[in-house]
């Protein structure tokens, strides 16, 4: 087995186990800037994939994320800034001109050539011996897992298969950096699973760098060696997957991870007011000073207390209805113009129309103003 | 829908097949169109088998007569050869200069884009008179080194593909408007050129649409009679002006053979490009 | 094998502004080039040719003599010769667009309710006038209409009439010719119209309780009332510079514009004259094409 990986790893330059410090960064993006007549895509972004790095781009749609990403890829010019791969400038450079190779959503395969064909172009582009071709294609093809599948067409294939076609054809040149654009998107949930741990096994096995754009957190979580979480064109906070959820930079990075409720509340004289101004049953732990407020709790550390329980924050509301969602039961519950939802992993005993205390800990709440 | 209807008190007074009166007015028309298209077809083949020297009906007398003399004459054979060759020329100089052309608006930014669209465009939709009138007056005169330009092959060949060429141009725009651009990308991605890639990527994936309209410009030329008329002598003239001068003269069912000769010669072409299509589905979706 | 290219002097500037598009690209202007040059040569040139040849003098039996003057316009319009020839072909154009935009129409919704075996066979039917020389459309015709023709025949053998009959050389008989010619193009245009609408709303127009003829009218007219208008004036720039069809179906007085350039150019050998025909004829063709696409673009845009 450890011979095997041995003899795969082969397909690619370098140690499996190198760390980002070593040897200088693979790709350096500095300071880079790209608009579209008044709409700026990206707005002086800069951050350093090193070597094995598995750097992911998550956000929204339109926060920029799929454009840096074409912007290294050189199908997009940059109109300031720099791009360095490997230490050389390439922000000039036409896409065959630069070391790396793009996995696209829809897999781009060439529908009118066979498999083998389709992973050997990029070695037939860089005039590599015939011989020397063959043999990478079909070691190529053997980590993807898709042996036998040389003489195949794009049309006969799979949307799993195809991506993995895409991916060999990707890996097989040996790239310093390799772009993922959403390869998972357009695939059905079992299989992106599927191909999300393949994508990670190889990376541990391989150890190549990548930058990796998606807008499902999971994926982000799950492959990355680092987050870099985009909005409107700028990078919010980079850093590694835990981090990021667990300490969230600012408002948006916490409210785009993960599932949030939210408590717009005015403080004013003691009392609580909801955005309608009627008051509300809200008591904290550690009061805040008055003024307009959006408060933030997750919903797995939202309880419904039972009675005399003791609880440092507490809401009280009324259960307005409850869903199964499978793992877990989401009631949801109304307090004046509030609206929140807790998740119990138990049928609980009150229903619709009871009044119940909402509680939490105080490190599981966020309040910006 | 019907299930509704009949749930609901008040039936809908159309269902999935139109009323009586409009089927029964569609299998009228229809009957109508296939008469209409089909009658100077099947009137010319049925003639081209009389053996008569007359063009009348009925016809008592059916022999394969004229088609002996349609390839006995050297002058018609001549001027099937000339329609032929003619044709591949276009094809060859509208196909290219079409295809060249629309990847062009595809893949890059031209300034005035429009402008140049219409301009391309424009000779398709002048009458075949104004275009092979100004090419004689233009051209008509020319000599390069002993030939002279007029009635020469070369020339009609030209003509006729300021109608070809736009039309492979519009054809082959709507093509390339299908192809997947990431594709491209994916080659330039790898390493390839761009003269490479559109040779080796793009050329392949819209192979079927070039094929098309190449067909398309090969049955013009080779049917198209008025700039030929204007611009061939009687060494060079086409087996369609050949076939009007005789129309005006004397009219034989030898014509009604030619037409068919010239129909069939289309209908080969047909073929050969359905074999061809029919083999590259085949290779690609076993 | 490294593809990045070493560029120590840029890696160690400042970072600059980059331009997005690189020095000036000779490529498409390259790609352009043969397309451009048949346009530019072939038909450029000749037109302003004809044009320039349009103002030339014609004396005697020399085809032309360089010089200025506006005779041949003059003639144009007011030789009752030539306006009547004009008007002729305008109103033939008009009246055989008119017929074949409606049949055309009818023809195309055929082909797009009717399920896909229909639709083949429908689509071969509207290709068979294209594939077939105009001339070979001409001599069917020519043995169909005259005494001895097949329709003669046919109606007498039949019983219908008893007299051998003749429609060759008459108005109809060239109205029929150019309705058959223009007809595969109105087809495809209103089919690929046709085809860009979302079926659907023709069932949702049933299903609310319109009958077919007045979903017809409220619902499918209305939104292929800009394929209508390009089918017609297609079909009308046709017909306006046809020239075979008329002449040898229809009667000898039957002169069409584009006969008379003919007769001009080759007959008569008057290329001034025949130049000053075209030219009209080309401004006409111009204009109706400039009038078609501002008719459209202040059509809303529904459809497609």
């Amino acid at each position: 087995m450890a011979g095997r990986l041995a003899h795969v790893a082969d397909c690619f330059e370098g140690d499996p186990k190198v760390s980002a410090a070593a040897a200088g960064a693979a790709l350096e993006v500095e300071r880079v800037r790209r608009a579209y007549g008044a709409v700026v895509a990206v707005d002086d972004v800069s951050l350093t994939v090193g070597r094995g790095e598995f750097v992911t781009l998550l956000g929204p749609s339109g926060s920029g994320k799929t454009t840096t990403l074409r912007l290294v890829g050189g199908f997009e010019g940059v109109q300031a800034g720099a791009i360095r791969i490997n230490g050389a400038r390439v922000d000039g450079e036409p896409p065959y001109r630069r070391d790396t190779a793009t996995i696209f959503q829809s897999g781009a395969l060439f529908p009118h050539k066979t498999v083998a064909e389709n992973v050997a172009y990029g070695l037939r582009m860089r005039k590599a011996p015939k011989p020397e071709i063959a043999e990478r294609v079909a070691r190529a093809l053997d980590i993807v897992r898709l042996q036998g599948f040389e003489d195949r067409f794009p049309s006969q294939l799979s949307g799993g298969q195809k991506q993995r076609v895409a991916l060999a054809r990707s890996l097989v040149v040996r790239p310093a950096v390799l772009l993922f654009d959403e390869p998972l998107s357009a695939l059905d949930l079992s299989l992106r699973l599927q191909l999300r741990a393949e994508i990670k096994r190889l990376h541990d096995e391989l150890g190549f760098s990548a930058i990796y754009v998606t807008h499902d957190q999971g994926e982000a979580m799950a492959m990355s060696s680092r987050v870099a979480v985009m909005n409107r064109g700028r990078i919010e906070q980079i850093d590694k997957p835990e981090r990021v959820f667990h300490e969230p930079a600012n408002e948006f990075v916490y409210t785009f991870i993960g599932e949030s409720c939210r408590m717009d509340v005015r403080l004013e004289n003691g009392r609580t007011l909801d955005p309608q101004g009627r008051p509300v049953e809200l008591r904290l732990a550690a009061p805040l000073p008055d003024g307009a407020w959006r408060l933030y709790v997750r919903p797995s550390r939202l309880k419904i207390a039972g009675d005399g329980e003791p609880a440092p924050n507490r809401l009280r509301g009324t259960i307005h209805f409850v869903e199964f969602l499978g793992d877990v039961f989401r009631t949801h519950v109304k307090a004046g113009a509030l609206e929140l939802f807790a998740d119990h992993p138990g049928r609980l005993q009150q229903g619709p129309g009871d009044v119940v205390d909402l509680v939490w800990a105080n490190e599981d709440m966020k309040a910006f103003q | 829908m019907s299930e509704a209807a009949a749930l609901d008190a008040p039936p809908a007074s159309a269902g999935p097949r139109a009323p009586g009166m409009l089927r029964a007015l569609g299998w009228a028309f229809t009957a109508f169109l296939v008469l209409y298209i089909l009658i100077p077809v099947g009137v010319t083949l049925a003639m081209s088998f009389n053996g008569a020297a007359m063009i009348r009906f009925p016809i008592g007398d059916w022999s394969l007569r004229w088609y002996e003399d349609f390839f006995g004459s050297a002058q018609w054979i001549d001027a099937l050869v000339n329609s032929i060759v003619i044709a591949l020329g276009t094809t060859a100089v509208s196909t290219v200069a079409g295809v060249l052309a629309a990847w062009a608006f595809q893949r890059f930014r031209i300034p005035f884009r429009e402008f140049w669209y219409v301009l391309i465009m424009l000779p398709l939709f002048m009458p075949g008179v104004v275009l092979g009138l100004g090419v004689a007056i233009a051209f008509g005169g020319f000599q390069i080194g002993d030939h002279s330009l007029y009635g020469s092959r070369e020339l009609v060949m030209v003509a006729h593909s300021l109608w070809a060429m736009p039309l492979v141009f519009m054809l082959m725009e709507a093509t390339f408007k299908t192809v997947d651009y990431r594709v491209v990308e994916a080659s330039y991605d790898l390493g390839g050129r761009p003269v490479g890639t559109f040779f080796e990527i793009v050329v392949p994936m819209v192979s079927t649409g070039i094929v098309s309209s190449a067909l398309f410009a090969f049955v013009i030329s080779l049917n198209e009679f008025v700039m030929a008329l204007f611009l061939t002598d009687r060494d060079t003239q086409t087996l369609p002006v050949l076939m009007w001068l005789s129309l005006r003269s004397a009219g034989t069912p030898r014509l009604a053979v030619a037409s068919v000769i010239l129909a069939l010669t289309v209908f080969a072409c047909l073929t050969v490009i359905m074999v061809w299509y029919v083999r590259q589905l085949r290779k690609t979706a076993r | 094998m490294t593809l990045a290219r070493a560029d120590s002097a840029l890696a160690q500037a400042e970072p600059r502004p980059a331009k997005t598009s690189r020095r000036p690209n000779l490529a498409p202007w390259l790609l352009l080039s043969p397309a451009l040059v048949i346009v530019l040569v072939f038909f450029g040139l000749p037109t302003l040719f004809m044009a320039r040849m349009s103002f030339n003098l014609h004396i005697d039996q020399r085809l032309y003599v360089p010089g200025f003057t506006f005779e041949h316009y003059r003639t144009l319009f007011t030789n009752p010769i030539f306006t009547g020839a004009i008007w002729t072909t305008a109103q033939l154009a008009l009246l055989s667009s008119l017929a074949t935009v409606l049949i055309g129409y009818a023809f195309a919704l055929l082909a797009w309710l009717k399920p896909a075996r229909w639709r083949l066979l429908f689509i071969g039917l509207a290709l068979c006038p294209l594939l077939i020389s105009e001339i070979a459309i001409i001599f069917g015709w020519w043995m169909f209409f005259p005494k001895n023709g097949l329709l003669s025949y046919a109606l007498v053998s039949s019983g219908l009439i008893t007299d051998k009959i003749s429609l060759m050389y008459t108005e109809f008989a060239a109205f029929v010719g150019l309705v058959y010619i223009t007809l595969p193009y109105a087809f495809f245009i209103l089919l690929s119209i046709l085809d860009g609408i979302d079926r659907q709303m023709l069932e949702s127009s049933a299903d609310l309780g319109a009958s077919p003829v007045v979903t017809f009218r409220e619902v499918l007219l209305p939104l292929t009332r800009s394929g209508l208008l390009v089918a017609f004036s297609q079909a009308f720039i046709w017909a306006m510079g046809i020239y075979a069809t008329p002449s040898a179906l229809g009667p000898d007085t039957l002169w069409t514009m584009g006969f008379l350039i003919q007769e001009q150019m080759l007959g008569k050998h008057n290329w001034p004259l025949a130049s000053a025909l075209s030219m009209v004829l080309v401004v006409g063709v111009a204009l109706v094409m400039i009038l078609t696409r501002s008719l459209m673009s202040r059509q809303a845009a529904y459809h497609v």
